[in-house]
């Protein structure tokens, strides 16, 4: 009991400097203590208007850490750059794949898979062909 | 300046942002059921299909050409443009939404040498982030920026804004705008333009005040008249339509449970659908509020409104009753003692004809509910309130199986595409 006691007697006195130095002219620094809570949404989605979720198929960005199933989040504010990961339409489909703009002046732009197994994409016919989006994250569920 | 946003064939557009292969392919899509076309590309304009065109006689007009083939997605198509007037709410010092296709913008705040910029950078903007094409008309009025917005439209050479603000350009566009196609220049009036010899807003524009008065005697068309020759005075008003109406009560006692709540609010929305089909009308938008016993101050205070808008302008009881729950899911909390509810319909207008582009469902069975509804109030007419109600009206059994789901599950949508933006279930395969 005497523990609950002094406690609120801190809490008290603190109340009490508080309002002291308000009266006396000073910042009121207690107003710093409230935060709102941290929220996914707000914090992660950053241009909630241009944002589409994606989900993985098949083993072409395995050594990225990008593996078969789960989900990404796909950013179209977001202007790709050499080595973006990016959701491009090629061939009758989306696939993401790691831009590559080293031959951007010789003509072609290429498609690179981050697995040795899959074919780079060599584009240099950009009719049927559209980078789509830049993806920004990666969501993989362990438990259920 | 006024600034209205017109969301480029809106329906295939929200189609082609997740298939980018239809680019350049005639698109179209598909009434409700199937039934007839009601969105068209430039490409399959262009071919010449017509709005309205049933479905069955496509592949008899135009044997052996591909065209893409869509059932109606609401659901897609209402997140998508969502997600467009949002980009427009961050970039307007003032907006309002107009239809699922269509905002006015009020520019007042953007200096005026630099507002084809600004508009060139939100249709940048959009096509960028959202993946859908607009075209922004600029200028003195909403008429004249309705105008503006079709040339946008039309010619590639205004980079999908153009700016009315300069007599010159003004005369130019207007003799360029057939009568018909003038902002609040309906079906009868211009085809009576017509037969006195205005085939187009410049023949119209040219004549003197009076005659247009003494003509039609009508203050919508004088005010139209106006604005197509620089003034501002189609009243902000005529736009929001705020003429609303509310059904609300008090409870007897308490209510704390959903279903309870639920009865009320169908009861208030199906009384507001009843007068709105006795005046002829149809609202746009549902609203719906609860509120807990404000003198009851020992007791947890709460209260909410919000509302949805309908896709198609609607007086049905079921559509308006159907509307009315999801909001009422949407803003009802447990742990309150709720003393009143209420449903407001607003956005009302005539209820024929619906502006085509609204379309959710098609003429026939259009008909058909409004029928419905009709032999309901007649009922309840003859043999007193409510003796015939809609299953919700009276209770809801959870994961009921009635004639309600046998209904949904007969819709026809053979050609719907997925919902990419709205269901897990849904999002985009990435190989």
């Amino acid at each position: 009991m005497g523990n609950i006691k002094i406690r609120k007697g801190v809490f008290d006195t603190r109340m009490e400097l508080v309002h002291a130095s308000v009266a006396a002219g000073f910042p009121n620094q207690s107003d710093d203590y409230s935060h709102d809570a941290l929220d996914f949404n707000r914090d992660y989605i950053k241009h909630p208007e241009a944002s589409f979720y994606g989900e993985v198929e098949g083993e072409s960005m395995i050594e990225a850490g990008i593996f078969d199933g789960d989900r990404v989040i796909i950013d179209r504010a977001v202007e790709p750059s050499h080595n973006s990961i990016v959701v491009a339409w090629w061939d009758g489909g989306f696939t993401m794949k790691y831009l590559d703009l080293t031959h951007r002046n010789d003509g072609y732009i290429e498609l690179r898979p981050a697995n040795p197994n899959f074919p780079v994409f060599k584009i240099d016919n950009p009719e049927e062909f559209e980078i789509w989006g830049t993806v920004i994250h990666l969501i993989r569920t362990f438990e259920k | 300046m006024y600034g209205i946003a017109d969301l480029d064939n809106c329906y295939v557009s929200c189609e082609r942002v997740f298939r980018p292969d239809l680019k350049g392919v005639p698109v179209v899509v598909l009434s409700n059921n199937d039934g007839c076309v009601v969105a068209r590309s430039n490409e399959a304009k262009a071919m010449g299909i017509k709005e309205g065109t049933p479905y069955f006689q496509l592949a008899q007009q135009f044997p052996g050409q591909k065209i893409a083939v869509f059932s109606s997605n609401y659901e897609l198509y209402g997140e998508l443009t969502s997600r467009v007037v949002s980009i427009i709410r961050q970039e307007t010092p003032a907006y309002f939404r107009y239809s699922i296709d269509e905002c006015f913008m009020y520019l007042d705040g953007i200096e005026l040498d630099q507002l084809q910029t600004w508009g060139e950078h939100l249709h940048k903007r959009v096509k960028r982030e959202v993946g859908m094409p607009i075209s922004i008309g600029l200028a003195p009025n909403k008429t004249l920026a309705k105008i503006a917005s079709k040339l946008a439209k039309k010619f590639e050479a205004y980079r999908h804004c153009c700016m009315i603000d300069t007599d010159y350009k003004r005369e130019k566009a207007l003799e360029w705008c057939p009568i018909e196609d003038v902002w609040g220049i309906g079906r009868r009036y211009s085809a009576k333009l017509q037969a006195l010899g205005c085939k187009t807003a410049l023949d119209f524009a040219k004549h003197h005040k009076d005659w247009v008065r003494l003509t039609f005697n009508n203050i919508n068309i004088v005010r139209t008249w106006q604005e197509l020759n620089g003034e501002d005075v189609v009243p902000n008003e005529e736009l929001a339509k705020k003429k609303s109406i509310c059904t609300s009560r008090s409870f007897n006692g308490m209510i704390s449970d959903i279903d309870g709540l639920r009865t009320h609010v169908s009861n208030y929305a199906a009384r507001c659908a009843e007068k709105l089909r006795r005046q002829n009308t149809v609202a746009t938008i549902v609203g719906v509020f609860v509120n807990t016993n404000l003198f009851r101050e020992d007791l947890a205070q709460y209260w909410n409104y919000q509302e949805t808008r309908l896709l198609t302008p609607s007086s049905s009881t079921s559509t308006i009753v159907k509307a009315a729950h999801s909001i009422l899911e949407k803003i009802y909390r447990q742990g309150y003692q709720y003393k009143k509810a209420g449903v407001i319909v607003m956005g009302i207008g005539p209820d024929s004809p619906i502006q085509q582009d609204l379309f959710d469902i098609n003429a026939e069975q259009f008909q058909k509910m409004k029928r419905l509804d009709e032999v309901i109030d007649r009922i309840n007419r003859l043999h007193g309130s409510e003796t015939i109600v809609l299953g919700s009206q009276q209770y809801t059994k959870p994961d009921g199986k009635g004639k309600a789901d046998v209904f949904a599950n007969a819709i026809k949508h053979d050609h719907k595409s997925q919902n990419p933006t709205t269901r897990w279930s849904d999002i985009i395969k990435l190989k």
